[in-house]
């Protein structure tokens, strides 16, 4: 059941209504039974895979919960000998519970691509795998939740039923947020009665997510595929347009799944930890990675990042490089390396191939570059007289940033690496300008009315981005207006939605970009 | 919160009023035709959006005219239900919908047979039944009616109602753009279910390297993967099955005829796929095989390299019938059953076509013009008595024979035999001095000629039609009928009225057959087919003679107006005077906008016959 499905519309219609139907001790409950139905009627048996992590992670967190008012007594004992026990007895629940799952991670996304490496027979390789919905979602906030309960952040869930619905809810299922549980459940088993303000905000933010994906992304994929098809038999001019493209695909289809997710929920009375802040308006790379999939960026970072720098083998390193390196490049390598390391996981959780691997890379040398780089960039900007808050110089660096991840996005989109390299090549040695002739737009699957209709979106979701970026509260704004406008801010999105999204009978309807990740 | 409930109210109350307005656009408008909500009916334009849906709705309403029909993919369309209608004396529609395989055929089958009267079910099966079966897109070009599909009725209904209004606007729009000949929007003939060949069957063939040279397809024809299934060999075959039980149960008449397959795809598969696939079904039901034999080699016979000419259509059924008035080769149409599939096989296996010149021939046609005695002004088109007479002279003498455009036809539509070195002489115009000068030297020679007539001139000797003005004087049919008496003479036409002298005319001229720019195309149509009826009946009250060929004004033609010509019967036409002409048996295009030699006065007979040397 796919976002932009009518099942999907008249599923959440219905879970809605049920929702402020039943009495309000079993709203959760309700919630609980939609997701199950949701992740049962998208995966059947797959949900499997589901109760796998759900049961597992439960039962670890209660263990650790045990072990973990074990400790305080113990500490309240001084029993130093128990205590090192009992430290060992948590690491080791908490590293086999995320063993077991990560492992069954490793084990659906990148198995085949393993062996693929390491040998070219088949024997290995389980060619049936189909991957559960979400499972990366779902399993990195159970493990999130996990490392929680044994640094002690919260209890642990004693509820199954409840806890299954923390690790299922099912608008997140698609392309995140991964919650926190301390953030999520609390709007996950409150009692609410019903709140027409977020029914309305709910509706306007779930239309402005369809118009990205179904008008903006669906539509600009349609060219992005068609170029892709036959891509040798363009110059780089085209083949940079359909770079554009797809940036402009994957943006509208992110964000727009994301304003779906965090709109359905706020049907709910739910509200979703914001993953996608205005990444366009990034004056760096940095800065981008932190607007863009928030909740994945500081999931690495909790979890994977700190552990990692403040671990003994990298306290080790930082001592041998302060020793052996001098100035701020001795500093600053732990930090890089770690960098580094998140960056290859971001770039392999996006799936397994080299490309990705890559995209990692990419990015993970850029901002290793830029650290170190640093106090060079200042001396040059301090003997050009440039002044970083000037609005000019800020325009540059948002657009720095744009050209930056626009290269980075050859690397993904291209099927493999070395077409991505060759396509960059072909971009800044072979960009003949003359080939972007009016007639070859329009062999890319697409009319001029639809080139017409993306270039509208993006200048219209570029303007309200800048309006939220300056602080502006865009549905509070129109809710302050006068019956017709107000009448006629549903009107106008409807129509434009019915006649260049929803009707487009023949356009094949992409999927998420996001949901196989 | 108020507010946010009237809002919501709002939203519910647009958003259903815009539903509302999508689902009754759509259903009105209905360009699929799946309503039948017959509020605007526009069967061929239905038809060609999707001709599963539309040609049931079609027949639903229609039935009672039909009786027997023919199902497949879109070489069904190839067999005319004119030439069915005549051999079965029965009243066919043809179901053929592109893309179908044996599923959508068992299901129109079955729809048919349940619902109304069916006398005759044939079934095209083709090549590709053997690798396709139930693999086309679930999109609302292809989507069969629910009630045959046995699928959700709820969501075929849903899918058109709320379709894309654009489709629904398309078709408003297009009737505004439709016209006499049919456009990309709709290429069927609703009254017959087959695609509406008008323009296409008018195209004027010849040798085969001008065909490549106009289909460069047939010549590169790209290898593709023909691996049959055993999952499309079966579903077919059980679908056949199905379709042959129901037949027999009540009591209708079932045929199969394997269709004609242009060789360069039929050697994409492996035979003994083909021979296990023949095989299964001759065990099911004996049947008709055209899939092979010398047609299969002449892409001349083809429309494109999957759809074979209706032309061929015609011989199959003919082949049926066993009717010999028909040109078909000897090597088309085997009627396979399981006691004889293996020996078609070895006959597959070793098969050589005939040579294409044993069914073609390079045939000259001259076109002459006014005759003038010796000494008289001659040039231009005109040609003094001396120098005809040399022609015709030097014709004899090398052994040309002239033909007549009867025999031409016979040789193109029945397989009859043309003398050896065979010529056409003709006269455009009707001139006195064909009458007086060259009939008496062709008669003196044995030449058999046409002369084509304008029909307001006939017997006009001193005046252009009413005027004063002058005219190069025109025989009358007293004339004409001494001169058919001969045996040697045939008057055909050269319009009734379209060959004017803008000089001499009031209102603009009408030079050649052409539609006037600012004429729409259905008041050309009726002007046109009235000049066509109008000759017609004059020559053939005058003379019992049989109109059927045309020679065009100047030469020139387009294929709106030879479709009309086409339509008025007919079946010999000259176009430009281009050179020589190959004329093909059994392709009735290749006497149509046939090319002349213009021969005039500074021809010798020597540059004559090097002219028309093959």
């Amino acid at each position: 059941m796919s976002f932009n499905s009518v099942s999907f519309l008249i599923f959440v219609c219905v879970s809605v209504i049920l929702y402020y139907l039943v009495p309000k001790r079993i709203q959760w409950f309700t919630l609980f039974i939609s997701g199950m139905f949701y992740y049962i009627y998208s995966c059947k048996l797959r949900i499997l895979y589901l109760f796998f992590t759900g049961i597992s992670v439960y039962a670890f967190a209660l263990i650790l919960d045990k072990l973990n008012d074990r400790k305080s007594i113990l500490k309240k004992e001084k029993n130093a000998k128990l205590l090192e026990k009992n430290k060992r007895q948590r690491k080791l629940a908490v590293f086999f519970c995320c063993i077991a799952n990560l492992g069954l991670l490793y084990f659906l996304k990148y198995w085949n691509f393993t062996v693929d490496i390491f040998t070219d027979s088949s024997v290995l390789k389980f060619e049936n795998i189909i991957m559960p919905l979400g499972v990366s979602f779902f399993i990195f906030q159970s493990i999130g939740y996990t490392v929680d309960v044994y640094r002690g952040k919260y209890k642990a869930q004693r509820n199954i039923f409840k806890f299954l619905l923390f690790v299922s809810f099912f608008p997140q299922m698609v392309q995140g947020p991964i919650s926190r549980y301390n953030d999520l459940a609390p709007e996950l088993y409150a009692e609410r009665k019903i709140d027409f303000d977020n029914i309305r905000f709910g509706i306007q933010r779930i239309m402005w997510g369809y118009f990205k994906k179904i008008v903006i992304a669906d539509r600009a994929g349609v060219a992005v595929d068609a170029i892709m098809k036959d891509v040798w038999s363009y110059s780089g001019s085209v083949k940079a347009f359909s770079i554009l493209m797809y940036c402009i695909q994957l943006y509208c289809d992110f964000s727009g799944g994301i304003d779906i997710t965090v709109g359905v929920a706020q049907l709910f009375g739910i509200r979703l930890t914001e993953n996608f802040k205005r990444p366009i308006f990034a004056h760096s790379l940095t800065e981008f990675w932190r607007r863009w999939h928030i909740t994945l960026g500081a999931w690495m970072r909790d979890y994977v990042f700190y552990p990692l720098s403040l671990s003994k083998p990298f306290a080790k390193l930082g001592r041998f490089t302060r020793k052996y390196i001098k100035g701020k490049a001795g500093k600053i390598i732990p930090t890089s390396a770690a960098t580094f390391i998140i960056y290859f996981l971001i770039g392999i959780w996006h799936g397994a191939n080299f490309r990705y691997i890559a995209f990692g890379f990419w990015n993970g040398a850029l901002i290793t570059a830029s650290l170190l780089l640093e106090s060079v960039f200042i001396k040059v900007k301090a003997f050009l007289h440039i002044d970083s808050k000037k609005k000019w110089y800020r325009a540059f660096m948002i657009l720095r940033t744009c050209f930056i991840v626009f290269i980075g996005r050859y690397i993904t989109r291209a099927p493999r690496l070395k077409t991505a390299v060759l396509m960059i090549k072909d971009t800044f040695l072979d960009f003949n300008f003359a080939d972007l002739r009016n007639n070859i737009f329009t062999s890319f699957g697409l009319m001029p009315i639809d080139y017409l209709v993306i270039l509208l979106g993006v200048i219209l979701i570029l303007v309200i981005e800048f309006k939220q970026e300056r602080g502006i509260e865009i549905r509070s704004t129109l809710a302050k207006q006068n019956s017709f406008v107000q009448w006629l801010a549903i009107f106008i999105p409807l129509v434009i939605l019915f006649l260049f999204g929803v009707l487009r009978s023949e356009y094949i309807s992409a999927s998420f970009l996001y949901q196989v990740y | 919160m108020k507010s946010s409930k009237k809002w919501l109210i709002v939203f519910i109350i647009t958003l259903l009023g815009m539903f509302s307005v999508v689902l009754f656009f759509n259903f009105a408008v209905d360009p699929f035709g799946v309503f039948n909500s017959g509020i605007f009916s526009w069967p061929s334009y239905e038809i060609t959006k999707n001709p599963r849906s539309a040609k049931i709705s079609y027949i639903d309403e229609n039935h009672e005219k039909y009786d027997s029909y023919i199902l497949g993919c879109s070489s069904t369309s190839s067999y005319r239900v004119e030439t069915l209608n005549k051999y079965f004396n029965a009243s066919f529609y043809n179901m053929i919908m592109y893309g179908a395989d044996m599923k959508d055929v068992r299901d129109e089958a079955k729809y048919l047979i349940d619902n109304f009267e069916v006398k005759n079910l044939i079934v095209n099966v083709y090549v590709d039944n053997t690798i396709l079966f139930d693999t086309l897109p679930d999109r609302l070009s292809y989507e069969m009616p629910s009630k045959l599909s046995g699928k959700s009725a709820f969501s075929y209904y849903w899918k058109y109602l709320f379709m894309d209004p654009r489709f629904s606007y398309d078709k408003i729009k297009a009737r505004y753009g439709d016209e006499y000949l049919p456009k990309a929007f709709d290429v069927f003939d609703e009254e017959s279910g087959c695609y509406d060949k008008r323009g296409r069957d008018v195209e004027h063939i010849s040798d085969l390297e001008s065909y490549y040279v106009a289909y460069p397809e047939f010549k590169s024809y790209p290898v593709s993967d023909c691996t049959v299934n055993s999952e499309a060999i079966n579903g077919t075959l059980d679908c056949i099955k199905e379709i042959k039980e129901m037949c027999d149960k009540n009591g209708i008449n079932f045929i199969v005829v394997n269709a004609p397959v242009y060789y360069d795809y039929f050697n994409d598969f492996v035979l003994s796929d083909l021979e296990e696939f023949y095989t299964a079904l001759s065990e099911i039901t004996p049947f008709y095989d055209f899939s092979l034999s010398t047609i299969s080699y002449d892409a001349r016979y083809f429309y494109d390299t999957t759809h074979f000419r209706n032309c061929v259509g015609d011989m199959a059924i003919a082949y049926i019938f066993n009717d010999d008035s028909v040109y078909r080769p000897n090597d088309f149409g085997r009627y396979i059953t399981k006691e004889n599939v293996a020996q078609r096989f070895e006959e597959i296996a070793d098969f050589e076509p005939v040579p294409k010149e044993s069914y073609s021939e390079k045939i000259p046609v001259l076109m002459y013009h006014n005759t003038v005695r010796d000494g008289e002004a001659s040039g231009g088109v005109n040609i003094n008595e001396s120098l005809f007479r040399s022609h015709i002279k030097a014709l004899s003498e090398n052994g040309y024979n002239a033909v007549t455009l009867e025999m031409l036809s016979d040789y193109v539509n029945k397989g009859t035999q043309l003398p050896d070195n065979p010529i056409v002489i003709t006269f455009d115009d009707g001139y006195l001095s064909n009458y007086e000068i060259a009939y008496p030297i062709l008669k003196e020679y044995g030449m058999a000629f046409t002369i084509f007539v304008v029909g307001s001139g006939v017997g006009h000797t001193e005046n252009y039609k009413d005027t004063d003005y002058p005219i190069t004087p025109r025989f009358d049919f007293d004339m004409a009928n001494e001169m058919i008496e001969s045996g040697l003479a045939a008057i055909q036409s050269h319009t009734f009225d379209m060959h004017q002298y803008a000089p001499f005319e009031s209102e603009k001229a009408r030079e050649n057959i052409l539609k006037f720019e600012e004429e729409s195309e259905n008041d050309y149509a009726a002007f046109l087919k009235d000049d066509c009826n109008k000759i017609r009946e004059m020559i053939e009250l005058n003379t019992n003679q049989r109109v059927f060929a045309m020679s065009y004004p100047n030469g020139i033609c387009d294929t709106l107006s030879e479709s009309i010509i086409a339509e008025c019967g007919f079946t010999v036409t000259f176009g430009e005077p281009k050179g020589m002409n190959t004329v093909v048996q059994g392709i009735p295009q290749s006497i149509l906008e046939m090319n002349r030699f213009s021969v005039n006065d500074e021809i010798s007979s020597q540059d004559l016959l090097e002219m028309i040397s093959r």
